[in-house]
């Protein structure tokens, strides 16, 4: 009985691993020692990836979450991030499956796309709130910032996948 | 209906009803306040020690990088400080010659003095810059002086105001952030503006009078006017104008922010009896 237990617990644990790792990677990224616009958009990366290699584990409760983590620590307005995120959930899900299970180099291809999407669109929707447009050419650093840091990003969550989750095996 | 269908619609259904959350969450944000404010002053509160916990380890490296580099420049940098130090005691003197000046005309004069400024310093836990925001989590201990709206220095200048408090630790709204506004002078002719964020790195001078005569260069402090902020501390200077704007570019480098200064008012009454006794 106990056995059991232990098996199920360790498995939820395992199906957990892409929501605590992207959390964990998520507070990362707002550690203070990189300059002030030199912060990649960990949780678009991580979303993307997840979404893409384990959407059985990483569903759209997932997402919410993470982007109601994202909303508290940042300074942005509440529902911002989700909307961001959830954003991407409607892109990978509907029309970047195609990228599922393709190399390293055509998924990052596609993170291209996504990211340009899902950050312009939380571009928009916070230059309505604002009533005025935000700087776009910061939004076109902080693209490029987050395509840059998507291999590092992804390395950390392959090492998590492969090594870390054996549910699948 | 199959089964797989279900879970589609059901999925679909998720998404519409998230959505909706999102966007709900957006309009609370925009008329009330109060109830936005509480609940992420308590999310603050609970995920800021993570972050706290999470940077242990990487300020343990940087502050071992820096010791070494450090050590490499002690030399020059103890010449060039003992150089300092001399002319710094010169102008000391003088200073203290000018302040005792400065307590006796006041007295003569019945000035009534600005409330003293109490400091709090805090460690920057967490940061964030990009087009979207710009702020800073700190933490700043058990302390009931920290107050929402106060402002925070470097030794440089203002970095901006405290805009959240959680449970010792307080969320920090940058001056280049788009909800910031810091009223200020310019030192030279005491003419008023606001500066104003924007999400860039270089916030704007609004609110001058047309008549204003700014060049590049010109030192810009708080005014003191809203009688949120002390009057008088360094924010930054023009740095560029054209015929849309004027930019400034602030004193603190918010690059590189490790420690800052939370600045409260104190008890004038207790200004005035320290300078009485000073005096006398």
């Amino acid at each position: 009985m106990d056995d059991d237990w232990s098996d199920f617990l360790a498995l939820m644990f395992q199906r957990l691993l892409p929501l605590i790792s992207t959390i964990f990677l998520l507070l990362l990224s707002y550690m203070p020692f990189f300059p002030l616009a030199f912060h990649p958009n960990v949780s678009v990366i991580c979303v993307y990836y997840w979404l893409l290699n384990r959407s059985d584990v990483f569903n759209l409760f997932s997402v919410f979450t993470i982007g109601v983590i994202n909303d508290f620590v940042s300074a942005v307005p509440l529902g911002v991030n989700i909307f961001e995120l959830l954003f991407l959930y409607v892109l990978v899900s509907n029309f970047l499956k195609y990228f599922n299970g393709k190399p390293f180099e055509v998924m990052w291809c596609g993170f291209i796309p996504a990211a340009f999407l899902a950050m312009f669109a939380k571009w928009f929707i916070l230059s309505v709130y604002y009533s005025q447009f935000l700087p776009f050419m910061m939004l076109l650093f902080s693209i490029l910032i987050t395509i840059a840091f998507y291999p590092l990003v992804c390395l950390i969550n392959v090492f998590v996948q492969n090594k870390l989750m054996t549910d699948e095996r | 209906m199959q089964l797989s269908q279900i879970r589609q619609l059901i999925k679909k259904f998720a998404l519409v009803i998230l959505f909706l959350i999102a966007f709900v969450l957006m309009m609370v944000n925009k008329t009330d306040t109060i109830l936005i404010d509480k609940t992420s002053s308590m999310a603050t509160g609970i995920l800021s020690p993570v972050v706290d916990v999470l940077i242990v380890p990487a300020r343990l490296v940087a502050h071992v990088y820096d010791y070494f580099k450090d050590m490499s420049l002690a030399y020059e940098e103890n010449k060039f400080l003992k150089k300092e130090n001399r002319k710094l005691r010169l102008i000391g003197e003088q200073a203290r010659a000018l302040e005792i000046e400065n307590r006796l005309l006041s007295r003569i004069l019945n000035f009534t003095k600005p409330p003293v400024d109490k400091l709090t310093t805090a460690r920057i836990v967490a940061e964030e810059g990009d087009a979207f925001s710009h702020s800073l989590i700190a933490y700043i201990g058990k302390n009931n002086i920290v107050e929402k709206g106060q402002i925070v220095l470097n030794e440089d200048g203002v970095v901006g105001r405290i805009d959240k408090i959680g449970n010792s630790y307080a969320k920090i709204l940058l001056l280049t952030d788009i909800n910031s506004r810091i009223p200020v002078v310019l030192e030279k002719n005491r003419t008023r503006g606001m500066v104003a964020g924007d999400n860039t790195l270089n916030p704007k001078l609004v609110f001058l009078p047309l008549s204003s005569e700014v060049n590049i260069g010109d030192r810009l402090v708080t005014s003191g006017v809203a009688g949120v902020f002390p009057p008088g501390l360094p924010v930054g200077f023009v740095s560029k104008i054209d015929k849309r704007e004027i930019r400034i570019q602030p004193y603190a480098d918010l690059n590189s922010l490790e420690y800052v200064k939370i600045v409260s008012f104190e008890n004038v009454d207790e200004l005035n009896r320290d300078v009485s006794l000073d005096v006398e």
